[in-house]
């Protein structure tokens, strides 16, 4: 049995390997709040590190430490078996680090092979050798795979390219071990794979590569080693072989996460929003949303699926008064959008958590408290004779960021500065809060992680039981099945079909997304 | 026809290259903050002390080169004042471009009036003028064309030099290449370990060395005096030419040509009796014309977005007239 196969013998204790990086003990505080709490890890020379935690378990804070963007407050590091102090980025880079961030730090005026050599320029007689930097260039990305035209320009390059070339940056600086920062957040899932073969490519040559992520999947099918944090604390490090998606799960959040339809019952009340043959022109002025009719009732959850991109956005920007509609009327408890502006119908009651969140959600560079208050600014307790109670204003933060578990240094901190289900949150404080009988709520958990998403799912919940009409528009299917009693189905702007939640056939949802006409059993929408 | 030979012919263009001569050299100046990233408005004030001082020195030791020298002195002065005050106290750059232009108005005049004890101009005073540069053999090679290049005083060589020079140093130097990153994106030149405030301070002196030549080229050039404001405006023009042109060598050359163009052409015009006050605002008026078209296309993003609004706003109002029987299909 034992001899059966080699067996990646994930028991081996650490010390038999060589370590590419040992973290020891690392601690990395702000202010009151602990980014990071004596974490150690070690990542084996030749692996790939995959290190995983919800938004704020203190993955890039951990690796800004390690690349010196950050000092420790206390902890060592340990390069290659040696204690090193990351002064500066310049040191990590001289201890054989490279790190890819998040955000490309790219110049777009420049060419490919200018941006790679930023800073390490290839000179002859004082001038740079532009025609030295392009072979180099090109040298390095037929060595390691990473197929870019070292003459273009980046500004005309796509994402996936740009990230090419910052591995290449990387790579130019002689780097060993590569700390890729949610290197799939910004890619397409073609773009994903073939990221996830250089890396493969990578530590095949002998080289490690650490990678940050919350994406389950691809930490499962890339990754040789886990590494999960959770609130800034170390949770575990194991060979991933040995883990599954579920077990992943639970170390993340800390408790058994279920995407379980939720149970209820039926409360449906009276109609809350009544839209009736409504059209809306795109901003090319194209038709973009065709005859859409249907009620939302107090109590209950409809559901707008659908693929991306086919008339939801301009039905959500109609209802909440950001668009005109060129026909057809949509009634908010009597009243006829199509003539009260934006804050007179959210006076009326509708509460929108938009789909663009840093767009019309927040305003990013303000604080939490600032956040949490726009559109009430002259109601008490946030203002008192007209005049704003910046005091009454953060201690209702403070109960608030308690209240939707807003991981932050407190009601103070700058928006911007938060991951992104914690933004989420804040927009969802803001508008769960003002007592609307109606909640437009598109795209509730994009870029949130599963904690968060279980938790924003059950305030969703929690508001239909309330008694309020709640709309949710999404384009995870999984999401609607979960939280709607209804679910209407968009495709190329018109509204192809209705679909009961309870025991919902998510086959028939398909094809209608795909355009494929349902037969008219439920008999809900016209045309 | 007659008309247009005596409009147009090589005199026109000498006079195009020689008015132009100022604003370019200014403009290459502003072109090296611009590019790295800061809206400089203090070139009319560094222009003006510039010249200045140029009298000034040239005065007093009665060598052109001393008050060239003076004159760079000087605008560096403010250029330092400006770049400690914008990018190490990150005050708003406009105020401090303004302010130091005020100043340097006001400077010059009390200073006028405590040495010299006159306003409006100083003249005489033994002032050395710059030599005009005569290029040998430029009437053999090209007979009645020669004014196009021989005959100039240094510095008009200077700031036609220079724009190549600025093409190779942007493109083919380090400084030149982390002047661009800078300016475009800091957060590349952090990340890379330039030093933004390092950059940004040798931006802002090697546009004080230019602005301090053009001024002494106003005083110093083919007109030995200095007046009160006698910069007039170039600075000004210089800076939209570089809103437009991005700071880039070659768009500064051809914003600066087109203004000296106006500018020699209208002194032309003069002489067939248009009224004086209009020919002046020629020049102001076509660099005006640029820089609206042009910055409209830089913010093409305000204008759409104040469109939208008030077409919203009206629709808005127009909205309850429309009908729901009216349905497309």
């Amino acid at each position: 049995m034992s001899e059966a196969s080699p067996s990646p013998a994930p028991a081996t204790p650490a010390a038999t390997a060589e370590m590419a990086v040992e973290l020891i003990g690392i601690t990395k505080r702000f202010n009151a709040f602990v980014a990071n709490d004596s974490v150690s890890i070690a990542v084996r020379r030749g692996e790939i590190h995959a290190i995983i935690g919800e938004n704020g378990a203190g993955k890039t804070t951990l690796m800004n430490v390690l690349f010196g963007l950050l000092q420790p407050d206390e902890g060592t590091i340990r390069i290659g078996g040696q204690d090193m102090v990351m002064a500066d980025p310049a040191a990590a880079i001289n201890a054989g680090l490279g790190m890819v961030h998040q955000h490309f730090k790219l110049v777009p005026s420049l060419s490919v092979a200018d941006n790679v050599f930023l800073g390490m320029e290839i000179r002859r007689n004082g001038l740079i050798d532009h025609a030295a930097q392009i072979e180099k260039t090109r040298e390095l990305s037929e060595r390691f795979g990473l197929r870019v035209d070292p003459t273009e320009r980046v500004s005309l390059l796509s994402v996936g390219i740009e990230q090419r070339i910052e591995i290449l940056k990387v790579l130019a600086r002689g780097a060993r071990t590569i700390i890729l920062d949610e290197p799939t957040a910004v890619l397409t899932p073609q773009e994903s794979r073939e990221l996830f073969q250089t890396l493969r490519g990578f530590v095949a040559g002998g080289m490690t590569v650490i990678f940050i992520s919350h994406h389950l999947e691809e930490v499962m099918e890339v990754s040789d080693t886990v590494t999960v944090l959770r609130h800034g604390k170390h949770v575990a490090t194991r060979p991933t072989a040995e883990l599954t998606k579920a077990d992943l799960v639970r170390m993340m959040v800390g408790r058994d996460v279920s995407f379980e339809r939720r149970r209820r019952d039926r409360t449906a009340g009276e109609v809350v929003l009544d839209v009736k043959n409504l059209w809306a022109r795109d901003d090319r002025r194209l038709p973009a949303l065709r005859d859409a009719s249907f009620t939302v009732r107090a109590g209950e959850i409809v559901g707008i699926a659908g693929v991306a991109g086919n008339g939801q956005t301009e039905l959500a920007e109609v209802l909440a008064g950001l668009r005109p509609a060129s026909h057809g009327s949509a009634m908010l408890k009597g009243r006829d959008l199509a003539t009260l502006s934006p804050s007179r119908i959210r006076e009326a009651g509708l509460a929108h958590v938009p789909g663009d969140r840093m767009v019309r959600g927040v305003d990013g560079g303000a604080s939490i408290s600032a956040n949490l208050l726009m559109g009430r600014q002259s109601k008490a307790p946030w203002a008192r004779h007209g005049v704003l109670d910046w005091k009454a204003a953060a201690s209702q933060a403070v109960d608030m960021i308690k209240r939707f578990d807003i991981r932050a240094r407190g009601p103070e901190d700058t928006v911007k500065r938060l991951s992104g289900g914690n933004i989420q949150k804040v927009v969802l404080a803001r508008e769960f809060t003002n007592d609307s009988d109606f909640l437009l709520i598109d795209q509730p958990t994009r870029g949130v992680d599963i904690g968060a998403q279980e938790s924003i799912h059950d305030e969703i919940m929690r508001q239909r039981a309330a008694g309020r009409a709640v709309l949710v528009i999404s384009v995870q299917l999984d999401e609607l099945l979960t939280l709607a009693d209804r679910i209407l189905v968009m495709f190329n702007g018109r509204i192809m079909g209705e679909v009961e939640g309870d025991g919902a056939d998510s086959e028939r949802i398909g094809m209608m997304m795909a355009g494929v006409e349902a037969e008219p059993a439920t008999g809900g929408a016209a045309s | 026809m007659e008309v247009l030979d005596k409009l147009l012919n090589v005199a026109l263009l000498v006079a195009t290259l020689r008015t132009t001569a100022p604003i370019l050299l200014v403009g290459l100046g502003g072109s090296f903050t611009t590019k790295a990233g800061i809206f400089n408005i203090g070139l009319e004030g560094q222009m003006l002390v510039g010249a200045f001082f140029a009298v000034l020195g040239s005065i007093w030791s009665g060598s052109a080169l001393v008050g060239v020298l003076c004159g760079v002195a000087a605008a560096l002065v403010f250029a330092l004042i400006f770049a400690l005050l914008v990018v190490t106290f990150r005050a708003n750059e406009v105020v401090v471009g303004l302010a130091l232009n005020i100043l340097a108005g006001g400077m010059t005049i009390s200073l006028m009036k405590a040495i010299f004890g006159t306003r409006g101009s100083i003249v005489g005073h033994g002032i050395v003028g710059l030599p005009k540069v005569q290029i040998p053999w430029a009437r053999e090679l090209l007979g009645s064309w020669a004014p196009l290049i021989s005959g100039y005083t240094p510095m008009v060589y200077v700031a036609f030099i220079a724009v190549p020079l600025l093409v190779l140093f942007y493109k083919r130097t380090k400084l030149g290449l982390y002047i661009r990153v800078v300016g475009e994106k800091p957060e590349a030149a952090e990340a890379l370990g330039i030093s933004i405030t390092r950059v940004r301070y040798i931006a802002s002196l090697l546009c004080g060395l230019l602005a301090g030549l053009a001024g002494a080229h106003l005083s110093l050039g083919y007109i030995t005096m200095f007046t009160e404001n006698m910069s007039s405006g170039r600075g000004f023009m210089a800076v939209a030419i570089l809103i437009f042109s991005n700071g880039d060598p070659l768009k500064v050359l051809g914003g600066c040509l087109l203004f000296g163009f106006a500018d020699a052409f209208s002194l032309r015009l003069q002489t067939f009796g248009f009224p004086s006050y209009l020919i002046l605002a020629v020049p102001y008026v076509v660099a005006l014309v640029a820089l609206f078209a042009l910055s409209y296309r830089g913010r093409p993003r305000i204008i759409r977005e104040t469109l939208d609004s008030m077409r919203k706003l009206l629709s808005v109002e127009n909205k309850p007239t429309e009908n729901d029987n009216t349905l497309p299909r």
